[in-house]
């Protein structure tokens, strides 16, 4: 729409087939989300953010075994740079998730996480975002 | 426009819901969520109208009709999504006002239909190059 697939491709860092899985599994989720909040109201909100875990875990897994190849074919620096982009990425998205489900769960300690906080890694994707812009073309 | 104009616009409006979303969650300020949205809202009118610009585009004299249908296909399927996202964040806005009382599936239905839709186009690119 606004970026093609692969401006988008390039500026994420992501493969498509990762964006496809991260694309299903916030499908998989919102309906859970409203399945959670419409009929199952006892379920445990860390169930309802199983598939985001999953798709973190899955991606994790891929991009490994990506980097993996790339280091064997001699494309060292392409492949560390890759490991270390897509890993800031998912952790911070990881934490961000985390965050927001012991918010919504109510445990005692979450009492005074204010949703600043919790979306503060957002904020820092979004800068890194920005400064990885300047260096596509 | 070209990338790094594409980029600043898209982050500037997703910084600014942001911090509105976050304000507006801690209790700092109790505006109206149609006005939270307000970034959204913007965002949105800028993309239709540079779509249908584009579409109107076709018109003018001298439009190349080579792979017209194609492409007329794939704006068709741009302007459907954006009025599905566009559905999708009006029936959240009423449903967080408290304007109607409908299932939070309901409002979630043309959000599914956009990511079905999306989730098509993207495992077609996926799994076209893949056989190609």
């Amino acid at each position: 729409m606004l970026f093609s697939l692969r401006e988008l491709v390039q500026w994420l860092g992501f493969a498509t087939f990762e964006l496809f899985m991260h694309l299903g599994a916030l499908l998989v989720f919102s309906v859970l989300v409203a399945l959670r909040v419409d009929v199952l109201v006892a379920v445990s909100w860390w169930l309802v953010f199983v598939p985001l875990f999953a798709a973190d875990g899955l991606s994790t897994y891929f991009t490994t075994i990506v980097s993996i190849r790339l280091y064997q074919e001699g494309d060292r620096r392409l492949a560390v740079l890759r490991l270390l982009w897509v890993l800031t990425v998912l952790s911070l998205k990881l934490v961000c998730e985390v965050l927001l489900c012991q918010k919504l769960e109510g445990q005692d300690q979450a009492r005074e996480l204010w949703f600043g906080l919790i979306v503060s890694p957002i904020f820092i994707l979004l800068q890194l975002l920005m400064i990885r812009a300047c260096r596509v073309n | 426009m070209s990338l790094a104009q594409r980029v600043l616009l898209t982050w500037i409006f997703t910084l600014v819901f942001l911090i509105m979303l976050v304000l507006k969650l801690d209790g700092k300020i109790h505006w109206n969520w149609f006005l939270i949205f307000l970034p959204v809202w913007t965002f949105d009118t800028i993309l239709l109208l540079m779509i249908i610009v584009k579409m109107v585009g076709r018109c003018k004299p001298g439009f190349d009709p080579h792979n017209a249908t194609q492409d007329l296909k794939k704006r068709i399927w741009y302007l459907v999504a954006m009025l599905l996202k566009l559905a999708f964040c009006l029936t959240l806005c009423a449903r967080l006002e408290n304007l109607t009382d409908i299932y939070l599936s309901f409002v979630f239905v043309p959000l599914w239909a956009l990511m079905i839709g999306a989730m098509v186009e993207l495992g077609y690119n996926v799994f076209h190059f893949r056989r190609d």
